[in-house]
C-alpha cells in the first residue's frame, strides 16, 4: 500500500508508431518523483495516460492501489494534475476559474483562497485570466491542482515560463507538499538541476523507454569522483601499481583510479618517481548528473 | 446533472450570449412584423395569429439553424480556446456528463428564445387582432415545435463541432441549413423530411397554402410518424455525436 503508482508494461502507439514503450513506473508514498526526459521522449503522453486522458494501447495504469480503468471517480478525486500548457477561461477572473474547480471539486472557499494565497495570487484574482502573464496562467494552473490539496500530484513542467525568483518559490512548495499535506508529486520536467533540487526519485525515459528509476541517490552515486594519473610510461607504471594492490583501469593515455583517499594519491605518486616515471597529470573528474543522463539518453544536444 | 448545467452557465459569464439571443431574434421579430402588418394592410381579412405564426415559423427556418450553431459552437468552443478539456476530464468529470451538459445548456438558451419570440408574437398579435382571443394551444404547440427542431439541429451541431475543431466549418454548417431551411417549400415532402432544417416548418402548427393565388391557411397537426422521426433523429445526432466525444482523446 506504499506503493502510489505503478504501471505494468504502459505502452502508447500513435498513428502505429511507439510513443511509450512497456514503461513501469513505481512511484512511492511521500516521494517527489521526478520524471525526466529530453522533448518528445514520451513524459506527456505517459503522464496523461495516468490520468486517463490517453488511452494505452497496452498495459496497466495502478493508482492508490486500484486499478485506473475500473475506479476512475475514485483516483480522480485524490489526484490534482497540471498537464502541459495551462487550462484555464480567459474571459473569466481567475477566481471565477477556481470556482469552476471548486464547484467540480466539492471544495471549501476557504481551500480556494488557501490555494491562490500559495502560488500569490490573491492580488490578481480578479482580472480576467486573458490579461495573465504566462507565468501567472502557469500559478493559476499550479493553484488549480492543488485546490482539493490531493495526495496524489501530477505536474508536467510546471515551471514553464515561471521567472527565476517564481520557479524557485514553486520549487520550495512542491518540497514541502510530502511534509505539509502528505502528498506524493510527480512531477515531469527535462530540466536535470530542478529534479536535483527536489525530487527523492528519478525516472529517466528517452524515446518511450524508462532507462533508470529508482532512488535519487543511487543516480547520484554514480557521478563519484574519480582520479585519473598520466605518466611518461603508463605500461610500467600500471604494472607497478597493480602489483601493489591498487585497482585501475586504463583509458586512452590514463590510468582511472575510482574510490582513491588523498593520502594514496601522495603516496602513488612517490612510488610512481621513485620508480624513475614522470606523473605528468594527477586530476580529479566528476561525473555530472548531467553526464549520466547524457549517456543514458545518449544524446549529445541541449536537453 | 444539474449542477454540471448551471456550471455551463456559470462559464458563459461576459460571453454575452443572452444579449446576442436576444437581439438576432429580435431582429428577425421585427423582421416578420413588418412583413405581417403590410400584408395585413393589404389584406385586411386575413387572420392575424395565423398569419404571424406561419411567417415567424418560416423566418426560424432561417435564423434559428444559425442560432443554433453559434450556441453549440461558442459553449463548445471556450474548452477548446484554454485547453480546458483535459482539466475537466481529469477533474473527475466524465465525458458523457459534460457533453449531457453542454447539450442542456444550449436546448435552455434556445427555449430561452423562443418562448421570447412567442411571448413577442402573443403581444403582436393581442395588439393587431380584433377578437382579442388569445389562441393558447396554438401558441404553446409552435413552441413545442420550434423547440423539437430546434434539438435535432443542436443534436447535430454539438457533434460536428466537437468533431471537427474548426469553427468556421460548424457556423458555415448552420448557414446552409439555414438557406435549406427557409427554401424548403420548393422541395416535394418526401425530401423535405430529411432536410432537418424545414421542420420548423413542417412542426408548426399552421402552414399556408397557395391556391389559385390566394393565401390558405391550414391547420396540421404533426403525426405520431413525424413525431417521432424527429425525437428518433434527436437521440441518432445524440448518440453519434456522445460516441464520437467520449472516444476523442485530449
Ligand atoms: N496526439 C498525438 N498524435 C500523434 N503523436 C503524438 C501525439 N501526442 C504525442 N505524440 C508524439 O509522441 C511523442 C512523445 O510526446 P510527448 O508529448 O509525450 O513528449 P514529452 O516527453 O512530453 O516532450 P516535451 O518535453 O517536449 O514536453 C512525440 O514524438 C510526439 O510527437
Ligand atoms: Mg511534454
Amino acid at each position: 500500500m506504499n506503493t502510489i503508482v505503478s504501471t505494468h508494461n504502459l505502452s502508447k502507439y500513435f498513428n502505429g508508431i511507439c510513443r511509450v514503450n512497456e514503461v513501469n513506473l513505481t512511484v512511492y508514498k511521500g516521494d517527489i518523483y521526478g520524471f525526466l526526459g529530453p522533448n518528445g521522449a514520451g513524459k506527456s503522453t505517459t503522464l496523461k495516460m495516468l490520468l486517463g486522458l490517453v488511452k494505452p494501447t497496452k498495459g496497466d495504469v495502478i493508482i492508490f492501489g486500484k486499478k485506473f480503468n475500473k475506479n476512475r471517480q475514485s483516483i480522480l478525486s485524490q489526484t490534482g494534475s497540471l498537464i502541459e500548457s495551462p487550462s484555464y477561461y480567459g474571459h473569466l477572473t481567475g477566481l471565477e476559474n477556481m470556482r469552476i474547480l471548486q464547484r467540480l471539486r466539492n471544495v471549501s472557499n476557504k481551500k480556494v483562497q488557501e490555494a491562490l494565497h500559495i502560488v500569490r495570487l490573491e492580488k490578481q484574482q480578479n482580472k480576467q485570466v486573458k490579461h495573465y502573464s504566462l507565468g501567472m496562467k502557469q500559478r493559476l494552473g499550479i493553484a488549480m491542482a492543488l485546490i482539493n490539496f490531493p495526495k496524489l500530484l501530477i505536474l508536467d513542467e510546471p515551471t514553464n515560463g515561471l521567472d527565476p525568483n517564481g520557479i524557485r518559490e514553486i520549487r520550495e512548495l512542491i518540497k514541502s507538499l510530502p511534509q505539509r499535506y502528505g502528498t506524493t508529486v510527480l512531477i515531469s520536467t527535462h530540466l536535470l538541476s530542478e529534479i536535483e533540487q527536489m525530487a527523492t526519485s528519478v525516472g529517466i525515459i528517452n524515446d518511450g523507454k524508462l532507462l533508470f528509476q529508482g532512488d535519487i541517490n543511487l543516480l547520484k552515486a554514480k557521478s563519484k569522483s574519480y582520479i585519473s594519473i598520466k605518466t611518461q610510461n603508463n605500461k610500467l607504471a600500471k604494472k607497478i601499481l597493480l602489483a601493489e594492490g591498487y585497482e585501475l583501469k586504463q583509458n586512452n593515455d590514463r590510468l582511472i583510479f575510482e574510490n582513491l583517499p588523498d593520502a594514496h594519491i601522495a603516496y602513488l605518486n612517490k612510488l610512481l618517481i621513485g620508480q624513475g616515471i614522470d606523473v605528468i597529470r594527477i586530476e580529479e573528474h566528476r561525473k555530472s548528473l548531467e553526464d549520466i543522463f547524457l549517456e543514458l539518453t545518449g544524446r549529445e544536444r541541449s536537453l | 446533472m444539474i449542477k454540471a448545467v448551471t456550471l455551463e452557465f456559470f462559464k458563459l459569464r461576459r460571453k454575452k450570449i443572452f444579449l446576442m439571443i436576444t437581439l438576432f431574434l429580435g431582429f428577425e421579430i421585427l423582421w416578420a412584423f413588418m412583413s405581417v402588418s403590410i400584408s395585413l394592410s393589404r389584406n385586411p381579412n386575413s387572420p392575424v395569429w395565423e398569419s404571424i405564426l406561419t411567417t415567424t415559423a418560416s423566418m426560424n427556418g432561417l435564423f434559428l439553424p444559425i442560432i443554433c450553431a453559434i450556441v453549440s459552437s461558442r459553449i463548445c468552443d471556450m474548452e477548446n480556446k484554454g485547453n480546458t478539456w483535459k482539466l475537466l476530464i481529469s477533474s473527475n468529470m466524465n465525458r458523457k456528463s459534460i457533453y449531457a451538459s453542454k447539450y442542456l445548456c444550449s436546448c435552455t438558451l434556445l427555449l430561452y428564445g423562443i418562448v421570447l419570440q412567442a411571448f413577442a408574437i402573443t403581444v403582436f398579435g393581442i395588439v393587431k387582432s380584433s377578437t382579442g382571443m388569445l389562441p393558447l394551444s396554438l401558441i404553446t404547440r409552435f413552441i413545442g415545435g420550434a423547440m423539437l427542431a430546434s434539438m435535432i439541429i443542436l443534436a447535430l451541431q454539438q457533434w460536428i463541432t466537437l468533431a471537427i475543431k474548426n469553427q468556421a466549418f460548424a457556423l458555415c454548417f448552420g448557414m446552409i441549413g439555414g438557406f435549406l431551411g427557409m427554401t424548403a417549400y420548393f422541395f416535394p415532402e418526401t425530401v423535405r423530411r430529411i432536410i432537418i432544417w424545414s421542420y420548423y416548418t413542417e412542426l408548426c402548427p399552421i402552414k399556408y397554402h397557395v391556391t389559385n393565388g390566394s393565401l390558405e391557411f391550414i391547420k396540421q397537426n404533426p403525426g405520431i410518424g413525424m413525431l417521432t422521426t424527429a425525437f428518433l433523429l434527436v437521440i441518432f445526432f445524440y448518440m453519434s455525436g456522445n460516441y464520437h466525444f467520449s472516444r476523442q482523446e485530449v
